[in-house]
């Protein structure tokens, strides 16, 4: 087969990752794609609140181990 | 504690304001800043999401890697005063002298 005709395929596939001149468009600043920004928000708070808690777990063990309280 | 032995908890924790952190989430900031303007959009205003997920990211290694320095350093000098204990006649304890001692005579030339 061709390779042309299995690129065909790319701009129903993965309109994400090809940039098929056919299909291609230019990012819209005025549209953003509230998915994305709602997962980078999100892992935000979870990278956070993940680092406070084992901040918080390393304070309690160092505590612990050396008999502070 | 992935990459760290259990030991290593003995340790005080850094803070979570700390060095390497400071400077990988500045990196991170600097990350996406020129990831915007790369992109032709201003950089300080367009795309905050990317900006804060960048400089978290970089905190939190920071973070880490501040904990695997402090357990570096930490077994380092563990080794060298273990090393020091065992050979004394290497390191024999000096009389501290004075400057009065050690400085040279002054002749002044006026």
């Amino acid at each position: 087969m061709p390779l042309d005709r299995l690129l065909l395929r790319t701009s129903t596939v993965n309109k994400m990752i090809s940039r098929n001149s056919f299909i291609a468009s230019k990012p819209d600043p005025s549209k953003p794609n509230m998915l994305r920004v709602g997962l980078a928000f999100g892992s935000t708070a979870v990278l956070w609140a993940l680092l406070f808690k084992q901040h918080r777990t390393d304070v309690h063990e160092y505590k612990t181990r050396n008999g502070l309280q | 504690m992935g990459l760290l032995p259990d030991e290593a908890k003995v340790l005080p924790p850094p803070g979570i304001v700390n060095r390497n952190s400071l400077w990988f989430g500045l990196c991170g900031w600097a990350t996406a800043m020129l990831h915007n303007s790369l992109n032709r959009r201003p950089a300080l205003k367009a795309g905050v999401h990317r900006q804060a997920l960048f400089i978290t990211v970089g905190w939190f290694i920071g973070y880490h890697l501040t904990k695997y320095e402090n357990y570096k350093y930490a077994t380092l000098d563990r080794d060298m005063k273990e090393y020091m204990r065992l050979h004394p006649d290497v390191f024999p304890e000096k009389e501290p002298k004075t400057f009065a001692e050690i400085v040279e005579p002054f002749h002044p030339i006026r």
